[in-house]
């Protein structure tokens, strides 16, 4: 026995000593497979190659109002990506949100809040230097955090509400896009087309959020067009962006048998949403303003088909201005501070049929005022603390189903405390 | 009715997509912020003429049959840096930026040296040795 171990163990030092001597760890076969972001052994050229990474957030908040706080281990988000040759690659991207997700019989002491999905699953093609194909579930280019939504990526603990009420952020559906650069001019263009959102399950305080596929036996009955153009012009990015899209994925049959009218068809009950943005960075100092506005011609039928009170107009704006305090040291460390002015309304257009049945909800017209701290130790690690002001319209008594003081009066002011991290690698 | 605004929807969609598909054709039709050069790979070398640089310190390179640029940029001290614009997160090709060069997959970005500025990427750009030779700069893919 004693000699059989000591065999193993010199074994192991000479093949210790053999990679020591090239200069490279020993890895097993297994681990040959496996790049991480942390492996800089292979030098960015090879022709394929499995890439684990991901990113993550965690949060506290605390509500004045209802005196309530609040921590979550809100994402935890896996990607896995294999470049099959350097034409073909898979990216997938799958999020566990808030921590755990056990069925009654799990020894787990709680069910859980949490739930498992993916948010991206895409083929990418790359056609040359400049345009690649993708096809799968992906977060298409409609404003700012959309397509980049990692927590390093923006300020605030919170993602931007504009950008989690109108624009459903992380929006995601499955189809084809084309991205690219123009040849001689610093413009990036990308167009997709999907499945279309379902207007069944739309619901009047969470605007489009509901409708989206989510790459999970959406309809394709109806589909979706959507576009960007980016421009760089010195210090500043302006960005474009558009999506037009069928909301009934029923048949036709079924559709005429709800008897309000409903158009059916790829493009049949069509929603319009329109985004511009700018981005500015220089010297430390960033900003950001966006602006979107959603029409929804037939939102009418919708409430007679379903009771589902969603406007015919919505819009969202903000403006962000920021300060990197370190960026004179010659360090990659950051201290940022920033503040954010937020503005949306959900029921900005409601048509007359709501209207005369009093659904008109005073408290979808919000105003935010954030301001906050991102401190970056490395580029990838982000530590946050942020205040968050909000304002709303008048709550609507006509549609108050638990009226005080069975729940607590609303308030048309609140304040919110969050601290939280991030990362990303 | 319904087939109109069917017709009427397929047309708007096939203008929508041959938008998309044109817009590369409208290069051009402004001053770039970089000039490219198209060039093949001979010997591991790709070779480039130093006048390229006339109009600007940026020349993105375009080697035939690459699925990524190399952006040649003449520093202040007239010596040249050249990086493969490949993200080194998850082989992304990185876009050109006032600061240096982005990422628009997960929003990594680098500075001009190549070196990471904000993640998830965590290592530095590819770079290439470039030397001189009469009046021609020869990146050396090789290496």
């Amino acid at each position: 026995m004693k000699r059989i171990l000591t065999v193993l163990a010199a074994s192991t030092l000479t093949m210790t000593g053999i990679y020591a001597q090239q200069g490279q760890p020993y890895r097993t076969p297994a681990q040959k497979l496996v790049l991480t972001s942390e492996d800089s052994l292979n030098n960015n050229t090879a022709k394929n190659k499995t890439v684990i990474s991901g990113y993550g957030s965690a949060f506290y908040q605390r509500d004045f109002n209802q005196h309530q706080a609040t921590v979550s281990l809100d994402r935890l988000v896996l990607f896995v990506g294999h470049s099959f040759n350097e034409k073909i690659s898979l990216f997938t991207e799958l999020e566990v949100e808030n921590a755990i997700i056990a069925g009654v019989n799990s020894d787990e002491p709680t069910s859980g809040r949490g739930s498992v999905a993916m948010e991206q699953a895409f083929l990418k093609f790359n056609l040359n230097a400049r345009q690649y194909l993708v096809a799968g579930l992906f977060t298409p280019r409609i404003g700012i955090t959309n397509e980049n939504h990692l927590p390093v990526n923006f300020n605030g603990v919170e993602r931007p509400i504009v950008e989690q009420l109108v624009i459903p952020t992380t929006w995601r559906e499955i189809g084809v896009g084309l991205y690219g650069t123009l040849d001689r001019l610093p413009l990036n263009y990308s167009i997709a087309i999907m499945n279309g959102l379902n207007s069944a399950n739309f619901h009047h305080d969470s605007g489009l959020g509901e409708g989206e596929g989510l790459g999970s036996n959406a309809s394709a009955n109806n589909l979706a067009i959507t576009a960007s153009a980016q421009y760089r012009i010195s210090d500043f990015k302006f960005q474009l962006s558009g999506y037009m899209g069928g909301t009934v994925g029923l048949s036709k049959r079924s559709a005429d048998s709800l008897n309000v009218g409903l158009q059916t068809g790829a493009f049949g009950t069509p929603l319009y949403l329109g985004e511009f943005d700018v981005q500015y960075a220089k010297n430390g100092f960033s900003a950001k303003a966006l602006g979107t506005y959603i029409a929804y011609p037939d939102a009418d039928r919708i409430y007679r088909a379903y009771a589902k009170s969603i406007g015919s107009g919505m819009y969202g704006a903000y403006l962000e201005l920021a300060y990197d305090w370190l960026h004179t040291k010659g360090t990659p460390k950051q201290f940022i501070t920033f503040a954010r002015a937020e503005a949306l309304d959900l029921n900005a257009q409601l048509p007359a049929l709501q209207k005369q049945e009093d659904q008109l909800d005073g408290t979808l017209k919000q105003r935010h005022i954030i301001a906050g701290i991102s401190y970056f130790p490395i580029p990838n690690v982000v530590i946050k603390a942020d205040v968050r002001l909000a304002h709303t319209g008048e709550q609507n008594p006509a549609l108050v189903i638990n009226p005080p003081p069975n729940a607590l009066p609303y308030k048309q002011n609140n304040q919110f405390l969050n601290i939280g991290f991030g990362y990303s690698f | 009715m319904q087939r109109r605004n069917f017709i009427r929807s397929s047309c708007n969609a096939c203008l929508l997509l041959a938008t998309g598909f044109l817009l590369p054709t409208l290069s051009g039709c402004g001053p770039g912020a970089y000039q490219v050069f198209n060039t093949d790979v001979k010997d591991d070398r790709l070779t480039i003429p130093v006048g390229t640089f006339a109009k600007g310190p940026l020349v993105l390179v375009r080697p035939k049959g690459w699925f990524y640029s190399i952006a040649l940029r003449k520093k202040e001290d007239n010596t040249y840096t050249a990086l493969l614009l490949k993200c080194t997160h998850q082989d992304n090709q990185l876009t050109t930026s006032p600061d240096g060069y982005s990422c628009s997959l997960h929003g990594s970005t680098y500075n001009k040296e190549g070196r990471v500025t904000k993640g998830p990427a965590e290592r530095a750009l590819k770079t290439y040795p470039v030397t001189i030779e009469a009046d021609q700069l020869i990146i050396h893919t090789k290496a």
